[in-house]
């Protein structure tokens, strides 16, 4: 033990004379540690922000969309599920507990006293703080009573609220939403981002009564259904069922596609990972690949160094040395290197994803997890290049070394 | 007394490609303890090659050579390093200080291989860099020391150890005549203090300052003479 005490010490000092060896290897060993700590700190932070979200939104919930799988985009999905489809669902399933129909119309002009703003407005029934989770933290949610009288009220977003009041306090004060005038009722608590980086917070929520009558025109459909469930742990159980349930509702002969898509938790969290995996990728490849090389340079520049140092080798073997603390000293070298060379790539990816957040909102969390990985990565390019360089070393004959 | 370096009937052998060179043709030589000699013989003469028989560094292909009572032949590289390590101290011609480590440092060196860890180790390098007069030197790197000075660190660091036997190879090949003197005057003291020590060179001036000067010619030991 005291003599690998030793033996790192003289790794050590050998290290710090070679500065220049020094310098290129720590310098090729950071780049592709800090591209490798990007990738681990970015999917880290797609799982975060996809378990934050599924907590935010509700673990027990599903969201069922109109229109078969095949109908994609938005704008463009077909409208199949109605009102009655959602009590149909909240009597035949015991354990729904909430079923909230949804429309939505886009870019809808809302203005309050000259005060113009684009938002998005999202027809709910009167239960929508508490089918997204969403707390109102100035006034209250609208009524079942509303929703019967397709009232003209409102739940808006924190930005619409800046946007169209400032500092004033919007509660039961009167805003145009397409020319109608609708009452404020309550403020929806700021959200941020949500799970696709898009803004939630510009809403305006109303009955969804309101919504179908007065802005769709529309008597029948809605666009989705939030069925949440007392029993979360049986949700695949219970999309299976309301699976077969629509298509019964329906009247899908066996053998068609579904009309509507369900989705779960699960599939929230598929979503993220695949919004972040090609990025993942793409500077997983040129992490590994920058690992590759700074391993090859690490390699090369010990190689030249174990020529270059052949007098000390044979010195250290005239005085004692044996093959494997010759082998263990050129190890504890390349190790030391790729060390610090972890290091700094660590630091540099943490910079690096800094800058990254900054350009674009991209998920990224920094854990433990990925300060290790990147550690054990740049152990593991220090073994493997350092130790055929390194074994050179420990073989070098002590009479051949003597004689250089 | 039983020698400190027996060799009988020592034979070595190299390959190069096909042909197998014999160097060194059947050498019988005896090293008592505390014994000064010299081993003279010009390049090819196989007298670089004894050496490093005699110093552990290379095994013979036959023979028998006991260093210190055990039989070198058949020993594995951790056993031969072992044995270096206690009881063989080297002297280059050019050196061999690490130049990235202080003079004391280097001294230090076989320390670091020792099997057994002794206290003070530091100590009796500074003990042995006041002895060879660099003590104000100690902290600084080789390179800013005379070919002279480094060789008398190098000297201290043979010393280190304390082994029994100082082999020292060409050790004045890089120095001035004066400088050349200092060394060899220092090698004698040490002698004079109990080491045996073996110098080999090719120059007659060198090997005059030993008290037993061995002959070597084409693989063979030609001549003997003591003083």
């Amino acid at each position: 033990m005291n003599r690998l005490i030793n033996i790192f010490s003289q790794s050590l000092r050998a290290v710090l004379a070679l500065k220049l060896r020094s310098f290129f290897c720590i310098l090729s060993i950071a780049i592709g540690i800090s591209a490798i700590t990007i990738i681990v700190a970015a999917t880290e932070g797609a799982y975060q922000k996809a378990f934050d979200i599924v907590a935010a939104f509700g673990p027990d919930s599903v969201l069922i969309v109109g229109g078969a799988e095949e109908s994609r985009g938005i704008a463009r999905r077909e409208k199949t599920l109605t009102l009655t489809d959602a009590e149909a669902i909240r009597s035949a399933f015991g354990t729904a507990y909430m079923v909230v129909p949804m429309s939505n119309v886009r870019d809808v002009i809302i203005s309050y006293r000259g005060n113009r703003y684009q938002a998005p407005v999202i027809g709910s029934s009167s239960d929508y703080s508490l089918a997204w989770t969403w707390p109102v933290v100035e006034g209250s949610d609208f009524t079942e009573v509303d929703l019967k009288r397709s009232a003209n009220v409102a739940l808006i977003g924190n930005e619409t609220m800046r946007e169209l009041f400032g500092e004033e306090n919007p509660v039961g004060k009167f805003i145009q939403v397409r020319q109608i005038p609708v009452q404020v009722v309550g403020v929806l608590l700021e959200r941020g981002a949500s799970v696709g980086g898009g803004n939630v917070d510009n809403r305006v929520v109303m009955p969804i009564t309101t919504v179908m009558k007065k802005l769709q025109n529309e008597a029948k459909y809605v666009a989705v259904l939030r069925v949440r469930f007392e029993d979360q742990e049986n949700l695949d159980r219970r999309v299976e069922e309301l699976k077969t349930f629509l298509r019964a509702q329906h009247r899908i002969p066996d053998g068609e596609s579904n009309d509507f898509q369900i989705f779960s938790s699960k599939d929230i969290i598929r979503f993220l990972v695949a919004l972040t995996g090609s990025l993942v990728v793409f500077v997983g490849i040129v992490g590994i690949i920058s690992l590759i090389v700074a391993g090859f340079v690490l390699a090369n520049l010990f190689h030249l160094s174990v020529r270059e140092r052949t007098g000390e080798i044979g010195i250290r073997r005239s005085v004692g040395a044996k093959r494997r603390d010759i082998l263990f000293q050129f190890l504890g070298e390349a190790l030391l290197l790729t060390t610090a060379g972890g290091l700094c790539g660590f630091l540099l990816g943490v910079a690096a994803s800094g800058l990254l957040q900054y350009v674009e909102a991209f998920p990224i969390h920094f854990s433990w997890r990925a300060f290790a990985i990147g550690l054990f990565l740049s152990w593991l390019v220090g073994i493997v290049f350092g130790l055929q360089p390194a074994s050179r070393a420990a073989n070098l004959e002590p009479i051949e070394a003597i004689r250089s | 007394m039983t020698p400190l370096c027996l060799m009988e009937d020592v034979r070595k052998t190299f390959r190069m490609g096909d042909d197998a060179v014999e160097v060194l043709k059947g050498i019988d030589l005896a090293v008592a303890p505390g014994e000064f000699a010299a081993i003279m013989g010009t390049s090819g003469s196989g007298k670089s090659t004894l050496m490093n028989l005699i110093g552990c560094l290379d095994v013979p292909t036959s023979g028998r050579y006991l260093l210190a009572g055990r039989e070198v032949l058949g020993l594995q590289d951790d056993d031969l390093s072992e044995l270096r390590n206690a009881h063989i101290g080297f002297v280059f011609q050019s050196f061999y200080l690490l130049p990235y480590a202080t003079v004391l440092e280097n001294v230090l060196l076989p320390t670091l291989y020792r099997e057994s860890a002794k206290d003070h180790a530091e100590d009796h390098a500074i003990e042995l860099l006041r002895l060879v007069g660099l003590e104000a030197r100690m902290r600084f790197r080789p390179n800013r020391l005379s070919g002279g000075e480094q060789q008398r660190a190098a000297i201290c660091r043979a010393l280190m150890n304390d082994p029994e036997l100082l082999l020292a190879d060409e050790p004045t090949g890089q120095l001035d005549s004066r400088t050349a003197a200092e060394i060899m005057n220092l090698l004698a003291k040490m002698n004079e203090r109990g080491k045996t020590v073996i110098v080999v060179t090719h120059d007659p001036a060198i090997a005059a300052y030993a008290k037993r000067i061995i002959r070597i010619r084409d693989g063979v030991i030609v001549d003997e003479q003591a003083d």
